[in-house]
């Protein structure tokens, strides 16, 4: 017999994890079913809110980008107050383990990134602050021999394309991390590397031959697998210099912290997370779910709970199920609109000023984000959406993908 | 101003086989690409190198041409085939009577065909549909189209060949009815300049239409679309035809661990529509499972297009009416000498219509020198001392993989830059094992200016996450050695993406979407090549 929850979230992305801690928060029994890891160890390290709008103009500021945009976007729903105690509450988590995240909705944020472009954000963990980037003369971009995803001359580059950045003297330099030779090595490899004792002295030994104090310096993701700033603030000691760490192509380190310390406070606060959960099918009477079902390799596994949140990640955590002209929804088969014509679904050129018609597809919802029917009828009562599967935006052009998901699991949360 | 004997116009398979001949007959040529080396119809088709079966019935010459050619080529060109074999099986769909017209067909021109039990088929395909009626063995391969293409252009180098990519034609100049050269444009700088020439050979496929309007000459070609998928499995291990009239959907192919599905025809107006859509794909599926049944629960890749050049002396004649063999005109006959055309024939028969049209030119040319290219290798093997030591640099399955893909030179080339830097023996392209020393030898190709061209010559970014991670590695990886051909990066970036882009389009459902929101969220959302970087916001 299944113990009876509150709650119960369905993915362990950034949008469930919100929403777990913020239900646990306010005194429910709550338990995550996860598939996995979610999108957070793959691009999860900072959290954009809003940088562009249709016509890929970009917004001055978070706030002035939610002023304008359409009112089929989530956060047109879930409301600016809403949004702010969403943000509130994911910094105070941040500073309670430890892990401190910088920024606001009145301030953009510009982060450099590993292809020498930079991009709009909103919180940034402090390893990736470009104030001290903004002052400095001379820049140094440090990569690691062997580290085939990040080429620091890319960087070099392209910055002295960049109005900001563009009239600073660029150094590249390498460091040899001495990681078996002819392997393939990650950002995770440098980061593990640097997580241990030898590892961050051979590396302060190795920094200081090509480094000098008072540097700039930028790098990529590897400041350590742990939410904390310990590695940052040790090599910043040793070599009196400021480290800046670059958004990066997967595996992802800032979005393995950021996981991992969300992970830590849920445990903290009495969440059950179950790992390798797939969520199969619901149970539902009248216009409530009364429990899900999971399957496994072993058996079906029913969890009861008062009320849900879908939070399973659209398409890509398989929350949303693509066919040619058809989008299905698998667990509680709720509607999608989308175009029966599939050449509808898509623009010809990959990357553009318009957003794509099919990243936009999705549940529709209302204020509390419970899914409607065509007619704008609340669905199931007891059923909360958030995070990828909304319908009415596209995370990756408009650059709001982890500002959806903790704004929508704060709201999903607070309604239930 | 650059000088040659002949100049070919065309790099998909039959540009390159007159390149090589006439290279190899010791004739100064210069080879004319409009884009990259078979960016056109000849990485455009299922990759089979026909048996003949498929046209013994309707059109026996051509029949008889594909069994010549199929046996010298999987001999010359062992690197770039892979001896499959086919089956042509009939299924409960199709009509019996067909079935007696094609096996007395076949052994007319001397096709191979083996009849063996369903069950026996099945055991040997276990995918294949349980409703088949009737399968026969054929000599059908696998062919890979791009290094068909870049293994001639290699061996036409030995000889003095020279290629010039990205370049097109703007005019065909003569004096007193005969040729003397050509104007040419680069279409990357837009820089005008000419090619002083004794003659001139065509062998652009569906645009020598175009070609010969510079001259003023008629020439009938009717782009014929033909759309394909490519599956990400290896569904058979044979090729299978449909033992039917040639129609739509008939024929999978298996590369590798890959197998393509083809193909539709429909009439198109111009040579380069090869965008394909979803219609087509769900059209393709649906015709598809008469063989597999189970065929939508593959993963399928991307969808790809491309144009068949249809020779028709008749202008009417259109698609699967109008034939598939081929025809050397000598412009002579239109006023204007030293100019041919070849046109139709399809790849099996490139090299035959290679000899055919370079004979004619020698004769002109008065060389006495006899055809070769059936007789010698593309590539050279690699000696045992060199399998020896690239299996020191490179990953277990990678050494083979790259010696046939590279051949003896190329592959020495690759070694040595690994055995100068270590970590270039790292996989930039996982999904299809091409270390980082491969894509850096075929970037500094001189017919290489985009990583377009570098996948086309060494298949990064082709497999499971089509250019997913790679992308990132090899703009990292060209740039860092300083030939990123002068481009911005994030024009590399997009182009290449863009081009991956196009085959995902018509197929976006399934795992295909979800890979799609991971490149996006990547390359848009993190990397944010695309995003306008107004820094200020206004």
């Amino acid at each position: 017999m299944m113990r009876e929850n509150d709650i119960i979230v369905i993915g362990g992305g950034l949008a469930g994890l919100t929403a777990a801690a913020v239900a646990a928060k306010r005194g429910k029994k709550v338990m995550v079913l996860s598939l996995g890891a979610g999108t957070l160890t793959i691009g999860g390290g900072i959290v954009d809110v809003i940088g562009y709008l249709e016509g890929n103009k970009p917004v001055a500021t978070p706030s002035a980008g939610l002023l304008q945009l359409p009112a089929e976007h989530p956060y047109k729903k879930i409301g600016r107050p809403a949004i702010e105690d969403a943000i509130k509450f994911f910094k105070e988590i941040c500073e309670e383990e430890g892990y401190p995240y910088m920024g606001n909705l009145d301030t953009m944020q510009w982060v450099p990134t590993a292809a020498g472009t930079i991009k709009p954000t909103c919180l940034i963990p402090k390893t990736m602050n470009t104030e001290e980037l903004q002052k400095a003369n001379k820049v140094i971009v440090l990569g690691f021999e062997s580290l085939k995803d990040f080429y620091p001359q890319l960087i070099t580059k392209n910055f002295k394309k960049i109005s900001r950045f563009k009239d600073k003297e660029y150094e590249t330099v390498m460091i040899d991390p001495n990681l078996a030779e002819g392997r393939d090595v990650t950002a995770l490899d440098v980061a593990r590397w640097l997580d241990t004792e030898e590892g961050i002295s051979e590396c302060i030994t190795k920094m200081r031959k090509v480094i000098q104090p008072g540097s700039v310096v930028i790098i990529p993701p590897v400041l350590g697998t742990r939410p904390n700033y310990r590695i940052a603030d040790r090599l910043e000691q040793a070599l009196q210099c400021h480290f800046i760490e670059t958004a990066s192509v997967p595996p992802s380190i800032t979005g393995l912290r950021l996981r991992t310390m969300m992970v830590s406070y849920l445990k903290k606060i009495g969440v059950r997370i179950v790992e390798q959960a797939t969520v199969a099918k619901s149970i539902v009477e009248a216009d409530k779910c009364v429990a899900v079902v999971t399957e496994g390799i072993d058996r079906e596994r029913t969890y009861y709970a008062k009320s849900f949140i879908l939070a399973n990640g659209g398409f890509y955590g398989g929350g949303l199920l693509a066919e040619p002209g058809k989008v299905i929804e698998p667990i509680f088969n709720l509607p999608v609109e989308a175009p029966e014509d599939h050449e509808m679904w898509a623009n010809y050129s990959l990357f553009s000023n318009e957003a794509q018609p099919f990243a936009k597809l999705g549940l529709e919802v209302d204020e509390k984000m419970r899914p409607l029917d065509a007619d704008g009828k609340v669905i199931l009562n007891n059923v909360f959406v958030a995070g990828r599967n909304l319908r009415g935006y596209d995370y990756s052009f408009e650059k709001s993908g982890n500002g959806v998901a903790i704004a929508s699991g704060y709201q999903a949360a607070m309604s239930v | 101003m650059q000088k040659a004997t002949v100049v070919v116009i065309g790099g998909g398979a039959t540009g390159v086989g007159i390149l090589r001949d006439l290279c190899m007959r010791g004739v100064d040529a210069i080879l004319i690409e409009q884009q990259d080396l078979a960016y056109g119809t000849s990485s455009r088709y299922h990759g089979l190198l026909h048996s003949g079966g498929r046209y013994a019935v309707k059109d026996a010459e051509a029949g008889k041409e594909c069994i010549e050619e199929n046996t010298i080529l999987r001999k010359i060109g062992r690197h770039c085939v892979e001896q499959t074999e086919g089956f042509f099986a009939r299924t409960h769909l199709d009509d019996e009577d067909f079935e007696g017209k094609w096996v007395e067909a076949c052994a007319k021109v001397g096709i191979p065909t083996i009849p063996i039990s369903v069950e026996e088929a099945r055991r040997l395909e276990p995918n294949l549909s349980a409703k088949i009626k009737s399968v026969y063995r054929v000599p059908d391969a696998a062919i890979d189209g791009f290094r068909m293409v870049w293994q001639n252009v290699a061996s036409a180098r030995k000889y003095g060949g020279r290629v010039m990519t990205y370049t097109t034609v703007v005019g065909i100049e003569h004096s007193n009815n005969q040729v003397v050269g050509m104007k040419v444009r680069n279409t990357l700088t837009g820089e005008i300049s000419n090619i002083a020439c004794d003659f001139i050979v065509s062998a652009a496929g569906s645009w020598a239409g175009e070609i010969a309007a510079l001259a003023g000459i008629t020439v009938n070609v009717q782009p014929d679309r033909g759309t394909l998928i490519a599956f990400n499995h290896r569904i058979a291990s044979r090729i299978i035809n449909r033992l039917r009239p040639a129609s739509d959907g008939d024929i999978f192919v298996p590369h590798g661990s890959i197998t393509i599905l083809g193909t539709t025809s429909a009439s198109v107006n111009k040579p380069d529509d090869t965008i394909p859509n979803a219609k087509e794909v769900v059209e393709l599926l649906n015709i598809g499972e008469a063989l597999f049944e189970d065929l939508r629960s593959y993963r399928m890749l991307r969808a790809f297009a491309g144009t068949r050049p249809l020779y028709s002396a008749d202008p009417n004649a259109k698609g699967r009416g109008a034939s598939r063999g081929f025809v050397t005109l000598d412009h002579a006959h239109d006023g204007l000498k030293g100019f041919v055309s070849v046109v139709g024939g399809k790849f099996t028969t490139y090299r035959l219509m290679a000899e055919k049209v370079t004979d004619l030119v020698c004769n002109y040319l008065n060389v006495k020198t006899p055809c070769r290219t059936a007789l010698e290798d593309l590539v050279d093997d690699a000696s045992p001392a060199l399998m020896a030591k690239a299996r020191l640099y490179f990953p277990a399955y990678g050494a083979e993989l790259a010696a046939s893909r590279l051949g003896s030179e190329g592959l020495e080339k690759v070694i040595d830059r690994m055995q100068a830097k270590p970590e270039k023996r790292q996989l930039l392209c996982e999904c299809e094992n091409v270390t980082m020393a491969e894509v850096e030898e075929a970037a500094a190709d001189s017919t290489s200016f985009m990583i377009s061209d570098v996948r086309r010559k060494t298949r990064m970014g082709m497999g499971t996450c089509q250019g997913a991670f790679c992308t990132f590695r090899s703009v990292g990886a060209v740039d860092a050695n300083g030939l990123s051909w002068g481009k911005d990066t994030n024009v590399l970036f997009k182009e290449f993406l863009q081009g991956r882009w196009k085959g995902i389009r018509p197929i976006l459902w399934g795992n295909v979407m979800r890979e799609m929101e991971l490149t996006r969220g990547i390359y848009e959302g993190t990397l944010n090549i695309n995003g306008a970087i107004d820094d200020e916001g206004k």
